[in-house]
């Protein structure tokens, strides 16, 4: 596995994250905990690579894979807003959507990841 | 709240974040079991671990306390989290919370998770929001004279 954009997987505390292609897209997935006294620290940079890289390789379509993620504090939302908010920036012919994929049976993402949605309309869908 | 509790934890600790995911898991087991309803457990515990993250990085004193009380009979469950703040992080716990508290609480987080997106002084403020429209949880705000604050969530 790897990836068009040549971002390297993190490891770090609780929490393990790797960029794939997945046909003409890219995934993004979280494996662990996001509870982390700054996740800035780690999502800042990475969301901002992966939309940048997204942005110049003319990729329309990002996988936020939360499936395996346990926990994930808020902090760590407001990292994933801001890279969420960086949509509206866009000018149209650069704007790429982003599926978030989530996990049923984890409560937190059932409540907390389709608020991510309104953030910026139309921008954000849910699976 | 009239009636006792049919059971209840607390704990106290020096203000340390690596305490704050023990305590999360400790409380999501003793809500489990106390209602016997794991989404709400789960909810919960979020909540709880929320408060603690706030009362730890913005904690003034040395020890951090929170009590979980379960009232099946009323199913009603409840977690106080109690801190020593000081005159400005007082001040602005109380401008958070009347802001918060005030009109449709997903209204309320959408706005607020967007206003974090552009802070610049690395704060979220996002913990109070969240936990008022995740958890569908009523929030009360105590301050003493000598700013211990102390924030209930109550969750029927």
């Amino acid at each position: 596995m790897g990836n068009k954009l040549g971002i390297e997987p993190i490891a770090q505390e609780k929490i393990k994250i790797s960029v794939n292609d997945v046909g003409n897209a890219i995934e993004v997935s979280f494996v662990g905990d996001i509870d982390m006294e700054d996740p800035s620290v780690i999502l800042d940079p990475l969301f901002e690579k992966v939309h940048s890289g997204v942005v110049q390789n003319q990729i329309t379509e990002v996988l936020a894979n939360f499936k395996e993620l346990n926990f994930l504090n808020s902090s760590g939302i407001k990292a994933v807003a801001k890279w969420i908010m960086k949509l509206a920036m866009l000018p149209p012919d650069k704007k790429y959507s982003i599926r978030i994929q989530h996990n049923k049976a984890i409560t937190w993402q059932v409540t907390s990841l389709p608020t991510l949605t309104f953030l910026v309309p139309g921008a954000v869908k849910i699976e | 709240m009239a009636k006792k509790p049919d059971g209840y934890i607390e704990l106290k600790f020096g203000p340390r974040w690596r305490y704050i995911a023990p305590a999360r898991l400790f409380i999501q087991s003793f809500v489990a079991i106390a209602i016997e309803d794991q989404n709400k457990a789960d909810g919960i515990a979020m909540a709880a671990s929320e408060l603690l993250e706030n009362a730890v990085k913005y904690a003034k004193g040395e020890e951090t306390s929170i009590i979980v009380q379960a009232f099946p009979e009323q199913n009603l469950i409840t977690c106080s989290v109690t801190n020593q703040g000081d005159a400005t992080s007082v001040k602005e716990l109380q401008t958070l919370y009347k802001k918060i508290m005030s009109g449709d609480p997903l209204e309320a987080y959408i706005a607020q998770m967007r206003e974090a997106a552009v802070r610049q002084d690395g704060k979220s403020q996002l913990g109070l929001a969240r936990i008022r429209y995740e958890v569908g949880a009523n929030i009360k705000l105590e301050i003493t004279p000598d700013y211990l604050i102390t924030i209930t969530i109550e969750v029927h």
